[in-house]
């Protein structure tokens, strides 16, 4: 396999502001790559970085094995890129604005930003300003897509999209990697991930925390187990459980998040005369929002305990 | 959309990409093809007003001189009206070089005002090609185009260069047929070489204003950039033209490119190319510090010039008003200072400017004689005499940005979120008006300072030129009053630009109106010709009446209009 995108304890900083740190990534070529992260954590400085639109403060960014601020036009040439935020234009057209960032790259294939034109049903003739959010989105959409690139670089692109619109969204990107493309995502809607990717880097306070298959990233995963009693619930029998945590009595009722095999669990319970069994598997999203809600809550206390002392 | 040749092969380094329709090469110059071809379509406009404006003045000014001064013995008495003016009047003209001629008199006259009016140009389009569009967020789609950060700052300043030089050459040949044309006695006909060499004099002196923009907005971005740029060309002109009058000034001046040009007045026949030579180094090094800077700085960081924070009690977030106020207060301060800044150096000046009436009579003879009705050698006089007109124009450019800034509720789509809270329309445009209302009046009060100051030091009666000051803020508050009612009816977008235009028209009707002997009705559509003179106490009360109904009736208009129009 290729790396298409390469980082190496890249770092960058805003004066005394955090931006990224010690980021390490590699992105292989056909792979939808996600790059999750609540708001705040570095998703859009990372990318800036990858395109030399940004300098890092140390460590270093290969995208098709170039090295970012080396030469950026070498990468700039494959890839499509559509920013976090951006405004274009007021005074021109979606039409003209895409004739314009075509032209940046030498031409476009006018067949193909037509089609895409439609699958967006886009109204090219309106000026940008005149547009609403979800449709500048699309102009930055297709001025992203209509070079097919090798590479797309796209940061929130379903940002003000409709379902049906981010549908045509997906399936874009799933013909760009079924040509060969690549495509390097941030987002922090973990759904949106969890349907599009290959593989997901989560990124937190600047520092990558994980980096993992979509599936392993589910397998890190708890259940959350739901047990009924008729009487009151034998809350240290389970306890003494292995991978049982955070559990919560209400009246007859027993909640516990199980992490890792939930068998010993069942058992316990078939044997203290549970009454009723509800167990979920968590989407990623909860995943994540366990993980990190659980380790900010952590390094809270630790940072409470430093204090203290 | 440009026509474009179809082709069939494939762009470089895009193996997925079907067949590409290859830019053409006029829209790789002018349109949308390129960084370059955009830059120009954009700057088009701006092109045409400077153009215009300069090639208007230096054929305005031909045909006024022409008929003014036809016969030889009118001309001997101008060269003696001229070797007359003391010092501290020559600092705002050029040096007085063969001005029997009509090329000599032009280049006295009104040689730097070309320079400024091209480096202002300048300034405002390098410290925004860049600046406005990294904040804005396009830069940043721009920037991941196949091709380096360099080459984007080279094609945008390369789209400036070619405009400032089509206008150079526009103003070329405007000179020449001009003078050609209108010309009455020998030696006024300028040849070739002359006005081409007036054009090279007013471009080099434009673009080294504006390389100083370009080479500092990458760091501190646009408004820092035009402000420093700004007053690096205006101080070094009053320092430049001043340094005679002032000896203090005369190390200063040396630093300054309009002295370094000094000498070089082609419209008079006196050439100096070679000092354009280091001024055109200067341009090159801060063009290519600029490109430097822009390549190798992350896009769209900038450090902020650091400034006092303002007070927490004026910040101004109790209510639309006070927020419009809090908003509006340091530009309002700037423009007060700098008016100040002026005014006090202006008023500090008629001491000495008394002192050379009072060495020669006929001078003074002369003087009492063209400025009837009051006496210039008082610090009031000389501030009428002086001051007051560039103050108008300063005070309402001031106020055309304060209008922006309130429009840019709307503009910058804030407006919804207040509108959304229990905030009529009407009132959100007449609180917001008050507030820009109060930023006038701060910009009013500190310029009243700076002539206070400078009258007293001059040891003149200071009452008289403060209280006169108060019609150069009522002039401010009427034309923002029209930008209201513009803003409130039609759209915010042009609420700024209308006041711009209306202070800029209205200086031109000033100066081209006596100049071209145009009917009286036409001087009396600018609105200051109905002011008196403010500064030696002879006020105009129609004027003032005027200027009160606009600014009251402009801003109730522009609530009225509000409530009758979608907001964009």
């Amino acid at each position: 396999m290729t790396a298409v995108i390469r980082t190496e304890k890249l770092t960058k900083s805003y004066g005394s502001h955090r931006g990224i740190i010690d980021v390490d990534l590699e992105v292989q070529k056909g792979e939808v790559f996600g790059f999750l992260g609540p708001n705040g954590a570095g998703k859009t400085t990372t990318i800036r970085t990858l395109l030399d639109l940004i300098r890092p403060t140390s460590g270093k960014a290969y995208v098709f094995e170039i090295e970012s601020s080396a030469d950026p036009a070498a990468i700039h040439r494959r890839i499509g890129y559509l920013p976090g935020e951006f405004a274009l234009y007021d005074r021109l057209t979606g039409g003209q604005t895409l004739e314009y960032f075509g032209n940046l790259r030498g031409g476009v294939d006018k067949a193909y930003q037509a089609q895409l034109i439609e699958r967006f049903d886009l109204d090219p003739s309106r000026r940008f300003r005149e547009y609403s959010k979800g449709n500048k989105q699309k102009v930055g959409l297709v001025a992203a897509l209509q070079n097919k690139p090798e590479l797309l670089l796209l940061d929130e692109p379903t940002s003000g999209l409709d379902p049906l619109v981010q549908q045509t969204f997906f399936a874009l990107m799933r013909e760009s990697v079924k040509e060969g493309g690549t495509v390097f995502l941030s987002s922090h809607i973990l759904s949106e991930v969890e349907r599009s990717c290959d593989r997901v880097a989560i990124i937190r306070e600047g520092r990558i925390a994980r980096v993992d298959s979509v599936d392993g990233l589910r397998d890190l995963a708890h259940h959350q187990v739901e047990l009924r009693f008729a009487g009151t619930p034998p809350a240290d029998e389970f306890k003494k459980l292995a991978g049982v945590s955070d559990i919560v009595v209400e009246d007859h009722l027993l909640r516990l998040r199980v992490l890792g095999p939930i068998t010993p669990v069942v058992q316990a319970a078939a044997r203290l005369g549970v009454t009723d069994f509800l167990s979920r598997e968590p989407s990623l999203e909860e995943t994540f929002l366990a993980q990190y809600g659980r380790e900010s809550a952590e390094a809270g206390a630790a940072a409470g305990a430093a204090g203290a002392k | 959309m440009a026509a474009q040749a179809p082709a069939q092969a494939p762009a470089a380094g895009s193996p997925l990409l079907g067949h590409v329709t290859r830019v053409s090469l006029w829209s790789r110059l002018y349109g949308l093809g390129s960084v370059y071809a955009k830059t120009i379509r954009d700057s088009r406009l701006a092109f045409l007003i400077v153009a215009g404006l300069l090639g208007g003045i230096m054929l305005a000014g031909c045909k006024a001189f022409a008929a003014a001064y036809s016969t030889p013995a009118s001309r001997l008495d101008l060269q003696n009206v001229i070797d007359n003016i003391p010092p501290v009047l020559k600092g705002l003209y050029s040096n007085p070089v063969n001005v029997q001629t009509l090329g000599g008199s032009l280049s006295w006259k009104y040689g730097p005002m070309f320079g400024l009016i091209a480096g202002l140009w300048s300034i405002v389009a390098l410290s925004g090609t860049l600046a406005s569009e990294a904040r804005r967020g396009s830069l940043d789609m721009v920037a991941a185009a196949p091709f380096g950060k360099r080459r984007i700052a080279i094609e945008k300043l390369a789209a400036h260069l070619t405009g400032m030089v089509a206008a150079m050459a526009f103003l070329a040949f405007v000179t020449y047929a001009g003078s050609n044309a209108f010309g009455t006695l020998p030696g006024d006909a300028l040849p070739v070489s002359a006005a081409v060499g007036f054009a090279a004099w007013v471009g080099v002196i434009a673009l080294v204003s504006g390389s100083v923009a370009w080479a500092i907005a990458p760091f501190a971005g646009r408004a820092s950039a035009a402000g420093v740029a700004g007053a690096v060309m205006l101080g070094g002109f009053v320092v430049s033209g001043y340094s005679t009058s002032v000896p203090a000034l005369a190390p200063l001046a040396n630093l300054t490119w309009f002295h370094w040009t000094a000498g070089d007045l082609p419209l008079a026949g006196q050439y100096d190319w070679i000092s354009l030579v280091p001024v055109a180094i200067i341009a090159v090094v801060l063009f290519a510090v600029g490109i430097e800077a822009f390549d190798r700085r992350d896009l769209g960081t900038t450090s902020a010039i650091p400034v006092p924070a303002m007070p927490g009690v004026l910040l101004g977030v109790r209510g639309p008003a006070r927020r419009a106020f809090g908003e509006r207060l340091p530009l309002a301060l700037a423009w007060g200072i700098g008016l100040a800044i002026y005014a006090a150096l202006i008023a500090a000046s008629s001491r000495s400017f008394a002192d050379e009436l009072n060495k020669s009579p006929d001078t003074a003879r002369l003087f009492t004689t063209l400025f009837k009705g009051y006496d210039i050698s008082t610090g009031g006089g000389f501030l009428q005499l002086m001051f007051v007109y560039l103050g108008f124009i300063v005070a309402g450019l001031g106020a055309a940005t304060l209008v922006a800034g309130w429009a840019s509720d709307e503009n910058d789509r804030r407006l919804e979120m207040l509108l959304a809270s229990p905030l009529g329309r009407a009132w959100w445009a007449i609180s917001g008006g008050i507030g820009v209302m109060a930023g006038i009046a701060v910009m009013t009060a500190v310029a009243m300072l700076g002539i206070a100051l400078g009258v007293a030091m001059a040891g003149s009666d200071v009452l008289t030129p403060v209280a006169g000051a108060l019609v150069i803020g009522l002039y401010a508050a009427a034309v923002a009053g029209v930008g209201f009612a513009v803003g409130g009816f039609f759209r915010n977008t042009i609420a700024g630009e209308t006041v711009a235009v209306i202070v800029i028209a209205t200086f031109l009707i000033e100066f081209l109106a006596p100049l071209l002997n145009l009917p009286e009705w036409v001087h009396g559509l600018a609105l200051t010709s109905h002011l008196g003179q403010p500064m030696v106490g002879n006020w105009d009360w129609y004027g003032i009446v005027a200027c009160l109904v606009l600014a009251v009736g402009g801003t109730v208009l522009g609530g009225i209009g509000m409530r009758r129009r979608d907001i964009a």
